[in-house]
C-alpha cells in the first residue's frame, strides 16, 4: 500500500505537466486581449501596447510558456495582471473559505445523503422511499442560484436568522453550505439507495438474517460497507468539484472564495491567475482520486494494488 | 416497481408546476405594487440603526488603491474616501477646488499655477505642500513608473515648486482640458513619505488627506476606512467607519439592504428599483448620469455611408420607448452627441420618432425596400434587451437587423484587433461612454475625431469630418472657457446633423439606501461619494 501511494504521488508530476500545457494553450486561445482589458476602457493605443510589453504578451507563445514554467518550478506563480499582487497571495486568501465551505457542505451532504439513501433502500416502495427520493430529485433539480436566493429571502430577510453573505462567523456558513450541499446530498442518496438495494439481495445478507442478526446490524454493518464503493467514488468526485469553488454559490453569498476569483479572472483574462487556479484544481482532483483509491482498500480488503 | 417508475417523474413535474406558479404569482404582485409605491417612499418611518458605522455594498471587486494606477470607477470611488486632489467634482460634476485654493492658466493653455490650501496634513503626518504635489505629478507623469494613468499626464513637461504653497505645471503641448485632468480621480494626492516607504505596494496602503483613514483591505472580501479626526474640513467626517463590500449578485446586494447589513448599495438594477423603493426603510435614488448610450454606424460601409440612411435610422427609433424597455424608464434623452452633464454640452434639435419620415429618407437614399445588417454588443441582459428593441423598431421601416451579442473580451477583439478601416467588419455597434474627466473633450475626441479609429481609439463609426476635427483640436489650444464653449457648440451641431450614431439615451445612476443615511450619493459618472456620510435618526 505504501509503495502504491508513493508511486502514485510521483505519477502526479507528468500529469500536471501535461495539464499545464493544455491549460496554458487553452487560456491563451480564448479570444480577448488582456492588455486592452488591463489598460482599461479609455486607454490609448500606445498605452495598450505599453501594457502588452509589460505583461510580456508581445513575445511568442512558446517563450511565454517557458517563462511561465521556469517561474513555476521556482515556486513563482506570477503576478495577477489585474491587481498586480502575487498570484499565490490571491489564491491563498481565498483557499480556506472555499475549503471550509466544501467541508461543511460535504459533512451535511454525506450525513443526509446516506440517511435518505439507506431509508429509501430498506423501505423500498413505501412512503419513506417516495419522500426520500422526492427530496433527492428536488435537490438535484433546484438551480443553486434560485435555492440560494430563496434561502436568503426566507432566513435572512424575513426571519433574520442568518447573514445574507460573507464569512464573518459560523452562522454565515449555514445557508451557503445548504445550497452547495443540496445537490451532493441528492446524488449520494440516489447512489446509496441503488447500490444498497443490490447488496441487500446478496446471499450473505440472507445468511446474516437467517442466523438471526438484527436487521440494523445487517444493513448498517454488513450491507452498507460493501455498498459504499460507488458512493465513495461519487463523493470523491463531488468533493473535487466543490473544492474548485462554486461560482454560483460564491457569487450569490458574496463568499470570498476561489470560484469568484475564477470568474473574475476569466472575464478579465487574468492569465496567471486562471492558470494557477486550473492547475490547483487538477492537483486537487488527482489527490482526491488517490485518497478514494486508498479508501477502496480499506473498505474492501480484497482490493490490493 | 412500476408505481415508482411513474411516481418520481410525476412528483417532479408537479413540483416544477408549483415552482412556476409561485414564480408567476410573485410576478403579478410586483406589477400591482409598482404604481403605488413610488409616491410614498419618502413618507415611510425612519429605519432603526445601531452604531455610527456604515457598510456600502458594491457590485464588483476593488482593483487598486493607487490613484495613479487605477482605471476603474469603483476603485476610484473608494479612494475618494481617503484621498483628495487639487480639484474635484461636486454632486453635479461641476469642478470645485479641493486641496487647491485657486489657479491661473496661461492664455495658450500651457502653464498652470496652483495656489494650495495651507495647514493640511496627510494621515501619516506629512505636511501637504508644493513639494508633495510635485512628487505626485512627477510620479504619474514618468513613463518609467508604468502607471495606468500616465496617459493623462504624459503632456506634463515640468512641475516646479514656486514656494511652499504654490506649484507651477508646464505642459509640452497646449491642452485646454488639463484642469479637468487635475480634477480627475487619477490626480489625487498621496503622501510622499508613503510613496517612498511602500514603493509599488502603495496600492495596498493608501495614505492621503481625506476624511477617512485606511484601516484594512481583505482583498477577497472587504475594505475598511475609519474617521480621520484631524480632517481639515470643519464638522467632517460624521461617521466612525465605512466598510466597503463587493457583492456581485444583484439579489444578494438588495437583500443586504433589506436586512440592514448594508446601508447603501449600488447599482440597483432598474427592473427591481420599484420593488424595493419605500419598503423596509429603503429609498432608491436615481439621478441623470453622464453615460451616453448610442449605436455607432460604420460610416465607411454601405448603406451607412449615406447620411440620409443614418438620419432615417435615428427617426425610426422611439427613444422614449427605448428607455422604458431597457432601463425601466430610468433615463433621459441624449439630445446632443454628449450628455447634458458634461461641460460645454449644447442641446440639439432631437430626431423625433417618425417612421414615415424614416421610410421616406430611406427611399431617397435608394433603399425603399430596406436592407439587412448586423448589430454587435455586449452579452449582458441590458445590452441584449436594447439590441432586440432596435431590431424590432428597425423592422418596422424595412431594415432587418441580426443581433449578435458577444462576451466582452471577444467583442473588443473583434473591434480593436482590426488594423485598417477597410478590414473593419463592424456595422452597427451598441455601446456606451462615460467621460470620466467631465469635460467635452474626452466625451468627443476618442469617439468621433478622425484619427481616433480603431485600433488607436474608440471611433467605431469610423467617422471622418475635417471641419469637426479642426474644431475638436482648436478647443484644446486654449484654456479660455468661452472660446472652448464656442468650438464645442459648433462641433456638436455638425456631428449631430451628420448622425454617425443612433442617439438613444442617457442612463440614470441607481443607488439604494436606508432612509437614515444622508450625504452619500453617486456622481453622474457612477462614482460614489461618502465623505459627508451621516446617520440621522
Amino acid at each position: 500500500m505504501f509503495r502504491f501511494i508513493v508511486k502514485r504521488l510521483f505519477g502526479i508530476i507528468p500529469t500536471l505537466l501535461i495539464v499545464s500545457i493544455l491549460v496554458f494553450l487553452f487560456v491563451h486561445m480564448i479570444p480577448g486581449d488582456p492588455a486592452r482589458l488591463v489598460a482599461g476602457p479609455d486607454a490609448s493605443y500606445e498605452d495598450v501596447e505599453l501594457v502588452r510589453q509589460d505583461l510580456g504578451l508581445d513575445k511568442p507563445l512558446v517563450t511565454q510558456y517557458f517563462t511561465y514554467m521556469s517561474g513555476l518550478f521556482q515556486g513563482d506563480l506570477g503576478t495577477s495582471m489585474k491587481t498586480k499582487r502575487p498570484v499565490f497571495d490571491e489564491i491563498a486568501d481565498r483557499f480556506m473559505p472555499t475549503f471550509w465551505l466544501t467541508i461543511w457542505s460535504m459533512v451535511w451532504a454525506i450525513i443526509f445523503g446516506l440517511l435518505i439513501g439507506v431509508i429509501s433502500a430498506t423501505k423500498r416502495n413505501k412512503w419513506q422511499d417516495y419522500t426520500g427520493m422526492f427530496t433527492a430529485v428536488s435537490g438535484i433539480s433546484l438551480p443553486s442560484f434560485w435555492l440560494g436566493l430563496m434561502l436568503i429571502q426566507l432566513f435572512s430577510v424575513q426571519l433574520g436568522w442568518f447573514p445574507t453573505g460573507g464569512n464573518d462567523s459560523w452562522t454565515s456558513y449555514i445557508l451557503p453550505s445548504i445550497t452547495l450541499g443540496a445537490g451532493v446530498a441528492a446524488v449520494i442518496a440516489r447512489f446509496t439507495r441503488s447500490s444498497l438495494m443490490d447488496i441487500l439481495r446478496e446471499d450473505y445478507i440472507r445468511t446474516g438474517r437467517a442466523k438471526g442478526l438484527k436487521e440494523n446490524i445487517v444493513v448498517w454493518k454488513h450491507a452498507l460497507k460493501n455498498a459504499m464503493i460507488p458512493v465513495v467514488t461519487m463523493t470523491g468526485l463531488q468533493f473535487g468539484f466543490l473544492l474548485g469553488g462554486s461560482i454560483v454559490v460564491e457569487t450569490v453569498f458574496s463568499w470570498p472564495g476561489l470560484g469568484r476569483l475564477l470568474i473574475d479572472s476569466v472575464s478579465y483574462r487574468d492569465y496567471p491567475v486562471i492558470q494557477a487556479e486550473l492547475l490547483l484544481f487538477a492537483f486537487e482532483f488527482i489527490l482526491i482520486n488517490l485518497i478514494v483509491d486508498v479508501l477502496y482498500g480499506i473498505m474492501n480488503p480484497q482490493i490490493r494494488y | 416497481m412500476l408505481k415508482r417508475k411513474y411516481l418520481i417523474p410525476l412528483l417532479t413535474s408537479l413540483f416544477a408546476v408549483i415552482l412556476v406558479l409561485s414564480a408567476c404569482s410573485g410576478q403579478s404582485n410586483q406589477d400591482s405594487k409598482q404604481s403605488e409605491e413610488t409616491t410614498d417612499a419618502k413618507d415611510q418611518p425612519i429605519a432603526e440603526k445601531d452604531g455610527n458605522s456604515i457598510t456600502i455594498a458594491v457590485s464588483s471587486n476593488l482593483v487598486s488603491m493607487d490613484p495613479h494606477d487605477t482605471n476603474d470607477t469603483l476603485s476610484g470611488a473608494v479612494q475618494s474616501t481617503m484621498l483628495e486632489g487639487l480639484f474635484g467634482f461636486d454632486k453635479d460634476m461641476n469642478m470645485i477646488p479641493v486641496l487647491a485654493e485657486s489657479y491661473e492658466a496661461s492664455e495658450d493653455a500651457k502653464e498652470f499655477i496652483f495656489k494650495l490650501r495651507e495647514g493640511i496634513k496627510f494621515h501619516d503626518g506629512t505636511p501637504f505642500n508644493a513639494e508633495a504635489v510635485k512628487v505626485n505629478i512627477d510620479r504619474v507623469s514618468n513613463p518609467e513608473n508604468r502607471l495606468k494613468r500616465y496617459s493623462m499626464f504624459e503632456n506634463v513637461e515640468t512641475t516646479e515648486v514656486v514656494d511652499e504653497y504654490t506649484v507651477k505645471v508646464t505642459l509640452k503641448e497646449p491642452f485646454g482640458a488639463m484642469l479637468n485632468n487635475f480634477a480627475h480621480p487619477a490626480a489625487r494626492m498621496v503622501s510622499p513619505k508613503a510613496i517612498e516607504e511602500y514603493g509599488k505596494d502603495i496600492a495596498m496602503h493608501p495614505v492621503g488627506t481625506g476624511a477617512f483613514k485606511f484601516v484594512e483591505w481583505e482583498h477577497s472580501d472587504h475594505l475598511i476606512v475609519e474617521k480621520n479626526t484631524d480632517y481639515w474640513q470643519e464638522g467632517l467626517p460624521k461617521v466612525d467607519r465605512i466598510t466597503i463590500k463587493p457583492v456581485p449578485e444583484n439579489g444578494s446586494r438588495i437583500a443586504m439592504l433589506q436586512t440592514g447589513e448594508a446601508d447603501f448599495i449600488y447599482p440597483v438594477p432598474t427592473d427591481q428599483a420599484e420593488l424595493i423603493n419605500g419598503k423596509d426603510g429603503i429609498v432608491v435614488e436615481n439621478r441623470p448620469s453622464i453615460v451616453a448610450r448610442y449605436i455607432t454606424m460604420n460610416t465607411t460601409k454601405k448603406p451607412f455611408d449615406d447620411v440620409k440612411v443614418r438620419q432615417a435610422i435615428n427617426y425610426a427609433i422611439n427613444n422614449e420607448a427605448f428607455l422604458k424597455v431597457v432601463y425601466s424608464g430610468y433615463g433621459s434623452d441624449l439630445d446632443s452627441i454628449i450628455p447634458e452633464g458634461l461641460q460645454f454640452y449644447s442641446k440639439q434639435t432631437p430626431y423625433s420618432y417618425d417612421p414615415e419620415k424614416a421610410k421616406q429618407l430611406l427611399a431617397e437614399a435608394g433603399y425603399e425596400n430596406g436592407f439587412e445588417t448586423t448589430i454587435w454588443g455586449a452579452n449582458n441582459s441590458d445590452a441584449i434587451k436594447a439590441m432586440e428593441f432596435i431590431q424590432q423598431q428597425l423592422s418596422l421601416v424595412g431594415i432587418k437587423v441580426n443581433v449578435v451579442p458577444m462576451e466582452s473580451g471577444t467583442l473588443s477583439d473583434r473591434i480593436w484587433s482590426v488594423q485598417t478601416a477597410e478590414d473593419a467588419d463592424v456595422e452597427l455597434y451598441f455601446g456606451g461612454w462615460s467621460s470620466s474627466t467631465g469635460d467635452a473633450d474626452w466625451g468627443i475626441r476618442p469617439l468621433l475625431a478622425g484619427d481616433s479609429i480603431p485600433p488607436k481609439s474608440y471611433n467605431v463609426a469610423y467617422y471622418q469630418n475635417e471641419a469637426a476635427d479642426e474644431l475638436i483640436y482648436a478647443a484644446l489650444q486654449t484654456a479660455d472657457p468661452e472660446k472652448r464653449a464656442d468650438a464645442y457648440a459648433e462641433v456638436q451641431k455638425i456631428i449631430w446633423e451628420d448622425a454617425p450614431w443612433v442617439f438613444l439615451g442617457v442612463e440614470d445612476t441607481m443607488a439604494g439606501m436606508k432612509n437614515y443615511l444622508k450625504g452619500v450619493y453617486l456622481l453622474p459618472d457612477g462614482a460614489m461619494n461618502a465623505t459627508q456620510a451621516e446617520i440621522v435618526q
